[in-house]
C-alpha cells in the first residue's frame, strides 16, 4: 500500500500537478479575456504554441531559459495588442459578438497553425530540459524541472490574483468587467484595459508554452490538444472566474492523472469532458462567479 | 437579420395568390440561386462527360457531399443562431454507419436508413444535453462531444481504429427508372446532386413552416420566444436533430464515393471546414452552403497546386469574410435577387 502511494500515485499526481499548473495559466488567459471582453478566444491554444516555438528558436539562438521566461511573455504583449485592436475590435459591436468573435479567432488560429507549419515544418521538436536531475522526497523521486514548473506557475498565479484583487490597476479591470459604460464614465480607459487584458491573456498562454515545451513536444497543432482541456477548465470553474480557473484546472488535471492509473489514458479526456457536461447540467454558471462579480 | 424578423407579414388582402413576406421572399431567392447552381452543375457534368474527366467530377461530388454537412451547420448557425463546432460528429457517424452496412452487403437504401436511424437516436441523446445550453456553451459542448467521439473511434479496433474502414464495395443505386453505379463518375455525381437537391428542398420546406419561424425567432431574441407560447428547448432540440440527420445522410454518401472512411471525417478539421464553408458562402441562406463548398473546393485545388499550405489562404479569406462581408457570398447575391423580387413582385 505504501509502495503504491510512493511509487505510483505520488509521481503521477506530481506529473498531473505540473500539467495542471500550465493548464491553469492557459485557462487564466482565456477566462480573463472572456470575463472582460465577453470574447471566446478560439486561437488561444495557437498562442500557447507560438510561445513554445518562440522559446524553441530563441533558445536555439543562445538565449538562456531564465531570460525566456520573461522575454517570451513580453513578446506576446504587442501581438496581443495588435490582434485585439486590429481584429477583435472590428467585430466587437457585431449583433452576435460571441459567435462572430469565436469565428474570427477560429480563423486566426487556423492561419497561425499553418504559419508555424511553414516556418518550422510539421515535425515534432523538443528543446533541452533547462534543469536536470531529480530530488528524493520521502522516497519519491521528483524531477527538478517539474518542481520548478509547479513553484513558478503558482507564483505567477499568486501574482495575477494580487494584481487583479489588490491593486488600482486590478480595480480598473474589475470595474470594466462589471460595467463597461459606467467604468468609462468614471475615467477608466476601457479600450486600453480591454486590449491590455487580451495581451496579458496571450502572455500567460505564451508563458505556458515556454514552460511546457521541454516536457511535452513542440509541434504546430499542439494548441489543439490543449485547448479542449483549457475550455473545460474555464467552463467548470465558471466562465470569467479567476479562482474558478485555478481550482478547476488543478482538480481536473488530478482527475486525469489519477484516473489514468486505473483506465486507459485514452479515456481521460472523455472523463474530464463528462465532468464538464454534468457541471453544465447541474450548475451552468460553474464553480465560481464571473470576474468583476465575485 | 433583424430587419427580416421585424418586417412582419405583407399586407393582407393584396391581389393575386399568397403574397410573400420578407422571409418567404428570401427563401424564394435562395431557391432561384439553388436552381442556378444545379444548372451550372449539370452543364459541368455534361462537359466532364464529353471530355471523359474523372478527377474533377469526383472532386465536385465530394464538394457536394461536404456541402450537405455545411447545410446542416447552417440550420443551426444561420437559422437558430447556434454555432456547432462539432457537426462532423454526425457526418462521421453517417459515414461509418454507411460503410459498415455496405460492407455487410446491404444495399444503398440500407446504408442511408442506418445513417438516418443512428443519427436520429444519437442526436436525441446528444440533444438532451446540448439543447439546454446556448451561445458559447453550445459551441464548446458540440466541440467537446465531437472530440470525444473522434477519440473513441480512433481507438476502436472494430471500426478500423486510426486506419478507418477500407474496401467499401461498389454498389448499384436503384432509382426506379434507372440504376446508377457508385463508381460511375457522372452517374454518382448526378445522383449526389439530386440527393442534395432533395435535402435542400426538405430543409427549406421545414424552415419555411411555423417551426422554422420559431427557430428564426430564437436567433433574433430568445427571451421573447416563451412569451409567444413556444418552448425554446424543444425548438432547439428539433433543430439539432434535423441538422444531425442532414449531416449523417450527407456523410453516408462519402464511403460510396471514396470506398473508405477514416477518423479524419469526425475531426475538428472537418467540423471547422463546414463552419468556414457556411460563413464564406453565407449563413442563413441554405444555398450558401453549396456555393461555399464548391467555391472553396475549387480554391483549395487551385491554391493547393502551388502550395500545401493552402489553409493560410483559406483562413485569411475566412477572416476577411467575417470582418468585411458578414452576409457571405450567397447572402450578398441573395439580397440582390430579393430586391429584384420585391420591386417587380415576381421574377
Amino acid at each position: 500500500m505504501i509502495d503504491y502511494l510512493q511509487f505510483v500515485l505520488a509521481p503521477q499526481m506530481i506529473t498531473g500537478l505540473s500539467l495542471g499548473v500550465a493548464v491553469v495559466l492557459v485557462a487564466l488567459g482565456l477566462t480573463i479575456i472572456f470575463g472582460l471582453l465577453d470574447v471566446i478566444n478560439m486561437s488561444h491554444g495557437e498562442f500557447y504554441a507560438v510561445g513554445a516555438y518562440l522559446a524553441l528558436s530563441l533558445g536555439a539562438a543562445g538565449i538562456s531559459f531564465w531570460l525566456l521566461l520573461v522575454l517570451v511573455p513580453l513578446l506576446m504583449i504587442p501581438i496581443g495588442f495588435a490582434v485585439e485592436r486590429g481584429l477583435i475590435q472590428r467585430v466587437f459591436n457585431a449583433p452576435d459578438r460571441h459567435t462572430t468573435t469565436l469565428l474570427l479567432t477560429f480563423g486566426l488560429g487556423l492561419v497561425i497553425e499553418e504559419v508555424l507549419a511553414v516556418i518550422y515544418g510539421p515535425n515534432t521538436q523538443r528543446p533541452p530540459t533547462p534543469i536536470r536531475g531529480a530530488v528524493e522526497v520521502f522516497g519519491v523521486m521528483l524531477p527538478n524541472y517539474r518542481l520548478f514548473l509547479i513553484g513558478f506557475g503558482v507564483a505567477v498565479m499568486g501574482l495575477v490574483a494580487l494584481v487583479v484583487y489588490r491593486t488600482r490597476l486590478g480595480a480598473m479591470v474589475r470595474a470594466a468587467a462589471y460595467d463597461r459604460d459606467m467604468a468609462a464614465s468614471l475615467g477608466v480607459p476601457v479600450a486600453l484595459v480591454f486590449a491590455g487584458a487580451f495581451a496579458f491573456g496571450l502572455a500567460l498562454a505564451g508563458l505556458a508554452g515556454v514552460l511546457l515545451a521541454p516536457i511535452y513536444s513542440v509541434f504546430p497543432t499542439m494548441g489543439r490538444d490543449f485547448i479542449l482541456l483549457a475550455f473545460t477548465v474555464v467552463i467548470v470553474g465558471g466562465m470569467g472566474s479567476i479562482a474558478g480557473a485555478v481550482v478547476a484546472g488543478l482538480l481536473l488535471t488530478q482527475v486525469q492523472a489519477v484516473s489514468s492509473l486505473f483506465i486507459s489514458p485514452v479515456w481521460s479526456d472523455p472523463i474530464v469532458f463528462g465532468i464538464m457536461v454534468v457541471m453544465l447540467m447541474v450548475r451552468p454558471q460553474g464553480l465560481f462567479g464571473r470576474l468583476g462579480r465575485a | 437579420m433583424h430587419s427580416h424578423v421585424d418586417a412582419g407579414p405583407a399586407p393582407a388582402g393584396a391581389a393575386g395568390p399568397r403574397r410573400l413576406d420578407r422571409l418567404g421572399l428570401a427563401m424564394r431567392a435562395s431557391h432561384l440561386l439553388f436552381g442556378f447552381l444545379a444548372l451550372t452543375c449539370l452543364i459541368f457534368a455534361a462537359l466532364a462527360w464529353r471530355t471523359g474527366d474523372v478527377f474533377y467530377l469526383r472532386l465536385a461530388t465530394e464538394a457536394l457531399i461536404f456541402a450537405g454537412l455545411a447545410l446542416s451547420v447552417d440550420i443551426l448557425l444561420g437559422y437558430t443562431g447556434l454555432l456547432s463546432l462539432g457537426q462532423a460528429l454526425y457526418f462521421g457517424l453517417g459515414a461509418y454507419a454507411s460503410a459498415v452496412t455496405l460492407k455487410a452487403g446491404y444495399p444503398v437504401s440500407g446504408a442511408l436508413g442506418a445513417a438516418f436511424g443512428l443519427s436520429l437516436a444519437a442526436s436525441l441523446v446528444g440533444g438532451l444535453i446540448v439543447s439546454r445550453v446556448r451561445g458559447v456553451y453550445f459551441a464548446l459542448i458540440t466541440f467537446g462531444l465531437a472530440q470525444v467521439a473522434a477519440k473513441a473511434v480512433y481507438n476502436t479496433r472494430e471500426l478500423g481504429a486510426s486506419d478507418g474502414l477500407i474496401g467499401v464495395p461498389v454498389m448499384p443505386i436503384h432509382l426506379g427508372v434507372a440504376t446508377v453505379s457508385s463508381d460511375s463518375p457522372v452517374g454518382f455525381f448526378l445522383f449526389t446532386l439530386a440527393f442534395m437537391a432533395v435535402l435542400y428542398g426538405a430543409v427549406a420546406y421545414l424552415l419555411d413552416t411555423p417551426f422554422g419561424r420559431v427557430l428564426i425567432a430564437l436567433k433574433a431574441n430568445e427571451r421573447r420566444v416563451p412569451y409567444l407560447g413556444y418552448r425554446p428547448e424543444r425548438a432547439r432540440l428539433a433543430a439539432y436533430v434535423l441538422a444531425a440527420i442532414v449531416a449523417a445522410l450527407s456523410g453516408a454518401l462519402y464511403p460510396m464515393l471514396r470506398g473508405f472512411v477514416s477518423p479524419e471525417l469526425l475531426s475538428f478539421t472537418t467540423s471547422g471546414n463546414a463552419v468556414i464553408t457556411v460563413v464564406t458562402g453565407g449563413a442563413g441562406t441554405l444555398v450558401g452552403a453549396f456555393y461555399g463548398s464548391l467555391i472553396l473546393t475549387a480554391l483549395r485545388s487551385v491554391v493547393g497546386s502551388w502550395t500545401s499550405h493552402h489553409l493560410i489562404v483559406i483562413g485569411l479569406l475566412f477572416m476577411a469574410v467575417v470582418v468585411l462581408f458578414p452576409k457571405g457570398l450567397a447572402g450578398f447575391a441573395r439580397s440582390w435577387v430579393e430586391d429584384r423580387f420585391a420591386r417587380t413582385g415576381s421574377l
